[in-house]
């Protein structure tokens, strides 16, 4: 204890200094951005790195049931094609049209035991991904890029108190926002629905057109439960998603092509 | 010795002030500001406790970037220059110095001069590196460094005619 305590006056000046330039490294990255967006690169760059390692471990014992469920979208997409050639229709024609590029990825990390969840992916700048772009899956949305680093991107996850995302009525397109109650995984609110709109349990949600992020028309999932208030006013809506969130593999980034084109008619944003 | 740290006191805040209000304006040739304040890490006690000037680097360097809407980098320059002050001091006057006021009088010129000129150097090229903190910006941080430690070295020089006095007491 005697030798501790000696040793620690020893270098009493030194553990000052680093004591001290710790909490200006912190001053440092509270109070410049270009600071703290470059330790959050690295930070991000690192446990992505690790998880990917981690994740190649885990991915090789679910291969099969990754086939099975590719196999199952392939099928879908199949039946899609065919109708497509059925109708003599153009297939560049319909690609090009369509105001979207689609970019498979894998995620590497996955999280939806936070109030805020991140999810991070292999696809990164040098596949041509930029921040705020949406990201789909088969079944449902996953979120949206945040931050992006040479081969790895951070996704806002749908599970992220912060994150609203424009959604409609299938039926008759009354839209609201929808955003995550914060307890579980397939549980969302909607919020902003006038109750002049007749809701009903069992309703379908899509994403509203009116977002930068998706196209219109994702189906997302049902009304589960409807709160009407005393008065006029908006309903308190709880949806349950189709997709699970909690085991999602592969994602599809989707990039607006026309988004300089939405923004230069949105100065305000 | 009371004396002394009052002189230290009125150091430290004359020097702060002259820095944020006159100093960071002067914006010469559209990008140097002398860092005057260094002086203060300079002509302080060379016998005195180094763990008072740590947290006095500290001290002044926060309350520089807090009054001047700095990002930070002038609390970690003023802080590792305080705290590399004894192993520049041993670099330059030799393992055995005997100043024990640490009046930069009466030592020898060349060393003196060595002394203020690496003290100014290691600072201005830390607080660059903080404040570029990327590769593609080596040159912006010598030629800064370059120029605003000519500047601040003629400034410090000078300044020293006028605390001789003070310090004699």
């Amino acid at each position: 204890m005697q030798q501790l305590i000696n040793a620690l006056l020893k270098y009493k000046n030194s553990l000052f200094y680093l004591g001290l330039l710790l909490l200006s490294l912190i001053f440092l990255n509270q109070r410049s951005f270009y600071h703290q967006s470059f330790f959050s690169d690295i930070s991000l760059s690192i446990s992505s790195r690790i998880n990917l390692f981690s994740q190649g471990i885990v991915n090789y014992f679910s291969l099969k049931k990754i086939n099975e469920q590719l196999r199952l979208e392939n099928e879908m997409l199949k039946v899609l094609e065919l109708a497509y050639q059925n109708n003599k229709v153009d297939k560049t024609a319909v690609l090009e049209s369509f105001g979207f590029k689609i970019t498979g990825a894998r995620i590497i990390k996955n999280s939806y035991d936070k109030a805020r969840n991140y999810i991070i992916i292999n696809k990164g700048e040098a596949d041509g991904i930029k921040t705020d772009t949406g990201v789909i899956s088969s079944d449902g949305i996953i979120g949206i890029i945040n931050q992006t680093t040479k081969s790895f991107s951070s996704i806002l996850s749908l599970l992220h108190r912060d994150l609203k995302v424009n959604v409609s009525f299938k039926k008759n397109g009354a839209y609201g926002s929808m955003s995550w109650r914060g307890d579980h995984p397939k549980k969302m609110k909607l919020d902003d629905i006038s109750t002049l709109n007749p809701v009903s349990i069992g309703d379908t949600i899509v994403t509203g057109g009116m977002s930068d992020y998706f196209p219109y028309g994702i189906p997302l999932g049902t009304v589960s439960k409807i709160e009407r208030p005393k008065f006029e006013g908006y309903y308190e809506i709880d949806i349950e998603l189709f997709s699970n969130l909690t085991q999602k593999e592969f994602v599809y980034i989707i990039k607006n092509k026309n988004l300089d084109q939405i923004e230069k008619l949105n100065p305000d944003e | 010795m009371n004396s002394n740290n009052l002189l230290s006191i009125f150091q430290f805040i004359l020097l702060l002030f002259l820095q944020v209000f006159l100093l960071n304006n002067i914006n010469l040739f559209g990008f140097i500001n002398p860092n005057l304040y260094l002086l203060f890490f300079i002509v302080y006690r060379f016998n005195s406790n180094p763990t008072i000037l740590i947290f006095l680097g500290f001290l002044m360097g926060l309350l520089l970037d807090l009054l001047t809407q700095g990002s930070g980098a002038h609390t970690i320059a003023a802080l590792t220059i305080a705290f590399v002050r004894p192993i520049i001091i041993r670099a330059t006057f030799g393992i055995n110095y005997d100043i024990p006021m640490g009046m930069i009088e009466g030592t020898p010129q060349n060393q003196r001069f060595l002394y203020i000129l690496m003290m100014i150097i290691i600072h201005h090229l830390l607080l660059y590196i903080i404040i570029y903190f990327s590769f593609e910006s080596v040159l912006i941080i010598l030629k800064n460094t370059l120029f605003t430690s000519f500047f601040t070295f003629i400034m410090v020089y000078m300044s020293l005619g006028l605390f001789k006095k003070g310090l004699n007491d």
